[in-house]
Order: C-alpha cells, then sequence, then structure tokens
C-alpha cells in the first residue's frame, strides 16, 4: 500500500517541478535538500537496525554469508545490465 | 559521499543499540515511511524539472524492461553459484537472491520455511542495500551510469533512488525508478515460486 502513496507523492513533486511551481531560491539547492532528506532517512534505517536485537545478534552468526551472497548478487547484477546497456541508452551518450 | 553515507547509518545503528529506548522500536516503521514519502518528493521535483524527459524513455519503449530482467536474472545466478560455492542448496539460495534487496519481505516470505532462511534472507539484502548505497557513486563514475541501477535492485525506486539520481542524471533515475517497481513487483511472486522446487 505504501508503494502507491510513494508514487503519487513523487508524481505530485514532479508536477509542481515541471510547472516551475518551486521558487528558484528552492530549486538551486535541491540537491543539497535531496542530500540532507536520504541522510535523515539512513540514520532512521540505521536506528531501527540498531534497536532490533535480533537482527545485530543475526548479523554475528550469518553476517559472512549473507555479504558474499549480496556481493555476488550486485556483481552479476551490474554485469548483466552491461551486457544490455548499449541497447537501453539513446544514441549520442549524453547519457553515459 | 559514501563516507557521509556509511558514517550517518553506523551512527544510526549505534544510537539505535545504545541511546534510542527499545519502546521505540514500534514507531521506526512510521518513521521510515515518512522520511521516504519527503525524500521522494524531492526526487520528483527533479526529475519533473528536467523537461523532454518523458519523451526520451518513450523512445526507448519496453527496452527498458531489460534492465529489471538483467538484474533479476544476475541476482538469482549471483546467489546460486555464491550457494553452491558454500554448500547450501542452490534453491534455496536462489530464493534469498529473489529478494533483490528488499529484505523486510524476502525475510517474511522465506522464515516460513526456516528461521535460519529468513534470517539469511535479512541479512543478504539488507546488506545489498547498504553495500549499494556506498558503492553506486563509484560505479556511476568508473563502470557506467546504467550499470548504477543494479545494485540496488528493488530499493532503485525509494531508498537507493536518491544516490542513483545525484550520482548519475534524471534520464538514468526514471530508468531505475521503473526497475525499482518492476523488481519490487516480482519479489513476491518469484521467492515463493523458487521455493516450489525445494
Amino acid at each position: 500500500m505504501n508503494i502507491l502513496l510513494y508514487i503519487v507523492i513523487m508524481i505530485f513533486g514532479a508536477f509542481l517541478g515541471n510547472r516551475k511551481l518551486i521558487p528558484k531560491v528552492l530549486m538551486k539547492k535541491i540537491d543539497t535538500i535531496q542530500f540532507l532528506c536520504l541522510l535523515l532517512l539512513l540514520f532512521i534505517m540505521g536506528v531501527s537496525i540498531g534497536l532490533d536485537e535480533e537482527v545485530i545478534q543475526s548479523f554475528g552468526t550469518i553476517g559472512v554469508q549473507g555479504i558474499i551472497f549480496a556481493l555476488s548478487s550486485i556483481v552479476f547484477s551490474i554485469i548483466g545490465v552491461r551486457l544490455i546497456a548499449s541497447k537501453v541508452l539513446l544514441k549520442g551518450g549524453e547519457e553515459r | 559521499m559514501s563516507i557521509t553515507i556509511l558514517v550517518t547509518v553506523a551512527l544510526g545503528i549505534l544510537s539505535g543499540i545504545f541511546i534510542f529506548p527499545e519502546t521505540m522500536a514500534d514507531s521506526m516503521g512510521f518513521w521510515i515511511s515518512f522520511g521516504l514519502a519527503l525524500l521522494l518528493f524531492f526526487v520528483g521535483i527533479d526529475i519533473g524539472s528536467h523537461r523532454g524527459i518523458l519523451g526520451k524513455i518513450r523512445r526507448i519503449g519496453f527496452k527498458v524492461f531489460l534492465v529489471p530482467l538483467m538484474v533479476a536474472l544476475g541476482s538469482i545466478l549471483g546467489t546460486t553459484l555464491a550457494g553452491i560455492l558454500m554448500g547450501m542448496s542452490p534453491v534455496e539460495s536462489a530464493a534469498v537472491g529473489a529478494g533483490f534487496g528488499w529484505y523486510s519481505l524476502s525475510a517474511i516470505e522465506l522464515s516460513k520455511h526456516s528461521a535460519y532462511l529468513g534470517t539469511l534472507a535479512f541479512v543478504t539484502n539488507i546488506s545489498r542495500e547498504i553495500i549499494a548505497l556506498v558503492s553506486i557513486p563509484f560505479i556511476a563514475k568508473y563502470i557506467g551510469k546504467l550499470e548504477a541501477i543494479a545494485p540496488a535492485g528493488a530499493t532503485a525506486m525509494d531508498t537507493v533512488l536518491p544516490v542513483i539520481s545525484r550520482s548519475t542524471n534524471a534520464h538514468i533515475a526514471i530508468i531505475s525508478f521503473i526497475t525499482g517497481v518492476v523488481l519490487s513487483s516480482m519479489v513476491p511472486v518469484l521467492v515463493p515460486l523458487i521455493m516450489l522446487f525445494s
């Protein structure tokens, strides 16, 4: 259900940005504001991990296994995307 | 950027362990949603202010779905191979990989089979999210902008999206969002489906 809320909020933001309804002063700092929001979110996520004793303990027991799994999926995902990158990105190369 | 991210997560974990009272655990879900909503609002403004992006995406057409497809295949292949090397069941390993970084859902789904598998799914997918947050700026710089979406998996539409949008451009950010949405909708179907073969 949350996913729907997130999509609506993002489309609302995109609408405001597209119609230039956001004051210029704010637009200039949008990168910084975004980054600060991200740090706030990551801090909250960290707190919720830290509050959960079970999670902290499980990291001790199967942490290494999990990290190997995570790294392996990441590496193969990157290789996979690399294989199709030239098909998806438009010619002209301005996106790369 | 990567170091700031890592330090912030670490500070959060430490203050969760040592500072905040355990009674706060119940309200954390709300605060995470709140932070995420705020963040996505600003990401939306950023994407919307770049006119002409939707037209570009439309020109890519259905090929845009190759990205989530390759991330899905890569993720599952990655954990399956790692699992075989570590002497684990290939099917269970594949199911953990099909969490695509969505740790809460994959963990809940797999703990139905065993607490061990649920915990492994949790640790794997939360590690994936943290590694993605830290590594994406480097991947965007040294490997490629489209490849920067790959580590994020399902989180390419929410928590990791701002890092991708900051490290690449508004065009890649939209592809990232689409990738995240497709992968997120695959998790609840694929994880139980793969476990049928165990």
